[in-house]
């Protein structure tokens, strides 16, 4: 492999991890606080970037899109929250997985409705169209965008965890969810605000992704399976082991797509089965 | 007095930041019955774990019939002779009194749990054995009711006969007395008194007239670390305890 | 629910509803439903017997369903030792795969079991030179031969497939009725006692999981031999979540339920699909009313109803 290749495929990596890293954080962080698996959250992934399709074929601007589409998950995310995943909390894991599940299914299938099952194309938006000299070599301005893009949020999302009252109580509840509530604060409104962060994580991901991939209807079991894989690897509950993970993931499909290009999903999710069988609690991953 | 069947040296347990039992050593005797006593919070839920293999200790020796049980899993401990009952009822709440007995007494024959051609009613002996333990704790005549349907008192009975089923060598009883009532607590006083001559026991209980009527040896407990031990005349006398603790209970 | 018996009303139940199917239904739907039957109780299996939730079990499916279909193709083997292989390979994969996740706790272990059933697919396609691919692995002889029985038409493969899963359906009554049973479901109703009593509680999930990867295996041969050709569908994560959804609808108390479900998502899918293409946005709403209101699923319904029935001749 030249170095060129070399260099992009890293570059690559990186742009996909810092996607895939989004993708995570908002389901690390809901796993972590309620202990449940969020099969709405690739459908918010999906969401997003049907929202992103349907408006730059209607000509409006990617970055409108880019403001949108993440409010709209939000917004989907708050609603779910509310309508039906509250009156979940009470029952036994299985029956939560199932509901949310069957959720996925019904957005998945409204979204098939309306867009058809084909997958279709999401164009770059212009102003980031073209490529970058980095010395001798060139690359797509949008992939460094998106990291860019992803770098910013992910600082503001670990100022907002680490660093603030709302982020202490959120951390708090990821270890012990009834603590929280014997403190006085109000529960309930912490879930909500959760799942709002994460949609809108998983909305901004889906959104980056759409003029990478394209959009297609099954891209949110897609989305779910990566999502697993990067917090099996980087570690359950903390946001570092969401960003390394992610980038790891990343690294291994841009890599594997220019070795052993059919092979390069399965890698990841052998990737995944190493992890498990070497360091059980993810890299990051504490007991 | 041969060697101890149970001899606990220095054990520590922490939760992240949190030490829940410090440097706590303790030995108990074949056939005597060693009661844990302490105000809430001490740490003797979390001693109990530790011994029985539910929770890793990290520091310290756990040695059981001679053998370091440190970190062995909590299942092959009970093959060893260690059988538990637990604070919060944790019986098989779908199922019979009968069922739930033969379950704990099935765990004792290794491979009859893997038998998977026939009928569980076909053993016969096992049959017998749940009829047997039932009767021990009172239960003769609720053998088919489910768990669901007993009486407080009657699913703490229960939850004894699961840790007798097993044959264990030394059994340990977490409160095994909490919400009976008058008669109950009468006759499961007196059949902890009996299991003597059979094992050994370490007791967790509140009720301080129990303790100082059955029990051998009694170690006080207080923020995960022992601060006394002795016979019952003894901790009925002691003044750190009587001060700490017993308060005008004795 | 006390402990079960074996054999009892519903073995009875569930052999008049095979022996009935092929009179009610095309013969070529009634063995898709009796393959479907029997991937389904792998999810019944694990969910009602050990209360292990899988979105995965469509792995194990597509591995035997693969295995069967080269040793049929590529070695020439027969039909009864092909089966036998889907399983044994459904249930290798599943004991490697089950010793590595069933120590999680709960919602970790799902979130497992679909990351696998991803895995098994996209190695599917990394290895198209073995599977196909995309474009499935084609070339299965149809003519086969069981004890001198030729099996060339619907009616004599539908007899092959309600045979083969009545006889796993028995199988998996007197396995849930038995010491083994009664250990899985001690492990269900609450994990920790029954270690604190003595169960190797990792290695009864392991065998569970590998005897419901064996009986999915199976299932992927059934498929195979019925189709004469393996679908990348066979694989697919939607099938996975296709098993779970009829296990969740016919219940999985009963392994019965398996069949119900079954017979029921197939009914629905030829009639509805050509209605609305998008029938199983329905699904999904009726998926979420069993959860919430009737979760023995339909099998449970049946159960109720007859016992009204029985309580109004009597009372």
């Amino acid at each position: 492999m030249s170095i060129q290749l070399l260099i992009f495929q890293i570059l690559n990596g990186i742009g996909i991890g810092m996607i895939y890293f989004l993708l995570s954080a908002g389901l690390t962080l809901i796993f972590g606080l309620m202990r449940f698996v969020n099969f709405t959250h690739g459908a918010l992934y999906l969401l997003a970037a049907y929202v992103a399709f349907a408006l730059t074929r209607s000509g409006i601007s990617f970055w409108i899109a880019l403001l949108l589409a993440p409010l709209t998950t939000t917004f989907v995310a708050i609603v779910i929250e509310r309508l039906i995943l509250r009156h979940t909390y009470r029952m036994a894991h299985e029956a939560q997985i199932l509901i949310t599940f069957a959720t996925a299914l019904f957005i998945q299938e409204m979204v098939i409705l309306a867009f058809g099952p084909l997958g279709q194309n999401v164009s770059v938006p212009p102003q980031l169209s073209g490529v970058v000299f980095l010395g001798p070599y060139v690359y797509p301005v949008y992939r460094l965008a998106v990291v860019g893009v992803a770098a910013v949020v992910a600082l503001l999302v670990w100022l907002l965890i680490e660093r603030t009252k709302t982020g202490s109580i959120l951390r708090a509840g990821s270890e012990k969810a009834e603590m929280v509530g014997l403190l006085g604060i109000n529960v309930d409104l912490v879930f909500m605000a959760t799942f709002a962060l994460g949609g809108a994580l998983a909305g901004l991901a889906g959104v980056l992704a759409a003029p990478l991939r394209g959009v297609d209807p099954f891209m949110s079991a897609e989305a779910l399976g990566i999502a697993f894989v990067v917090v099996v690897v980087g570690g359950l509950g903390t946001l570092s082991g969401a960003l390394v993970g992610g980038l790891l993931i990343g690294l291994v499909q841009s890599v594997m797509s220019s070795v052993w290009p059919e092979g390069a999903q399965f890698m990841i999710y052998a990737s995944m089965a190493l992890v498990l069988l070497l360091r059980p609690a993810g890299l990051l991953g504490r007991n | 007095m041969g060697d101890p069947i149970l001899l606990i040296d220095r054990i520590g347990v922490r939760f992240g930041d949190f030490q829940a039992l410090s440097d706590l050593s303790l030995s108990v005797e074949p056939h005597a019955i060693h009661s844990l006593i302490g105000p809430n919070g001490a740490g003797k839920t979390t001693l109990f774990n530790a011994l029985t293999g539910v929770r890793r200790p990290t520091s310290g020796i756990v040695l059981f019939d001679g053998r370091d049980v440190t970190r062995i899993a909590a299942h092959t401990r009970v093959h060893y002779g260690m059988s538990r009952s637990f604070q919060v009822t944790a019986l098989f709440a779908e199922l019979t009194v009968e069922e739930n007995l033969r379950l704990a007494v099935q765990a004792r024959y290794s491979r009859e749990g893997w038998v998977f051609w026939r009928s569980p009613a076909r053993r016969t002996d096992i049959a017998e054995e749940v009829h047997q333990l039932a009767a021990e704790v009172g239960l003769a005549e609720r053998s088919t009711a489910r768990v669901e349907d007993l009486s407080h008192g009657g699913q703490r009975s229960l939850e004894i006969g699961m840790a007798l089923a097993g044959r264990p060598k030394m059994v340990f009883l977490d409160e095994p007395l909490a919400g009976m009532g008058i008669d109950d607590v009468h006759r499961t006083k007196e059949l902890i008194r009996s299991l003597r001559s059979r094992m050994a026991v370490l007791l967790i209980e509140h009720n301080m007239g129990v303790v100082l009527d059955i029990s051998d040896r009694i170690t006080v407990m207080a923020a995960g670390r022992k601060i006394a031990e002795g016979s019952p005349a003894e901790i009925r006398q002691d003044p750190i305890v009587r001060s700490a603790y017993l308060g005008s209970a004795a | 629910m006390e402990a079960r018996m074996f054999p009892n009303a519903t073995t009875f139940v569930v052999l008049v509803l095979l022996l009935g199917l092929p009179f009610v239904v095309p013969t070529t739907l009634a063995i898709q439903i009796a393959a479907f039957a029997l991937g389904t109780l792998s999810v019944s299996v694990l969910l009602g017997g050990v209360g292990l939730l899988s979105f995965g079990q469509g792995l194990y499916l597509g591995v035997g369903a693969y295995g069967a279909g080269i040793l049929l193709r590529d070695f020439q083997l027969g039909l009864l030792p092909s089966l036998a292989a889907a399983a044994v390979l459904g249930g290798f994969v599943a004991c490697a795969v089950g010793s590595l996740i069933v120590r999680r706790q709960g919602v970790y272990f799902v979130m497992l079991t679909l990351a696998f059933a991803q895995m098994g697919y996209f190695a599917m396609l990394a290895f198209k030179r073995f599977t196909g691919g995309e474009n499935g692995l084609t070339g299965v002889p149809r003519l086969l031969s069981l004890f001198g029985y030729a099996i060339d038409d619907a009616r004599t493969m539908y007899c092959l497939a309600a045979g083969i899963f009545f006889c796993v359906f028995l199988l998996t009554q007197r396995l849930l009725a038995s010491p083994f049973g009664s250990v899985l479901a001690s492990i269900k109703q609450n994990e920790a006692r029954s270690e604190a009593l003595g169960y190797a509680v990792g290695l009864y999930k392991t065998a569970a999981f590998a005897f419901a990867g064996a009986i999915a295996g199976l299932a992927g041969g059934l498929h195979v031999l019925s189709l004469g050709f393996v679908s990348p569908n066979n694989i697919e994560l939607e099938m996975s979540q296709r098993l779970l959804v009829m296990g969740i609808i016919g219940g999985v108390s009963s392994p019965a339920g398996a069949l119900a479900g079954a017979i029921f998502y197939e009914a629905v899918a030829e009639t509805l699909s050509l209605i609305w293409p998008r029938w199983l946005a329905l699904i999904a709403l009726l998926l979420v009313a069993i959860v919430l209101f009737v979760p023995g699923g339909l099998w449970s319904l049946g159960a109720r109803l007859t016992d009204l029935a029985r309580r109004r001749k009597h009372g």
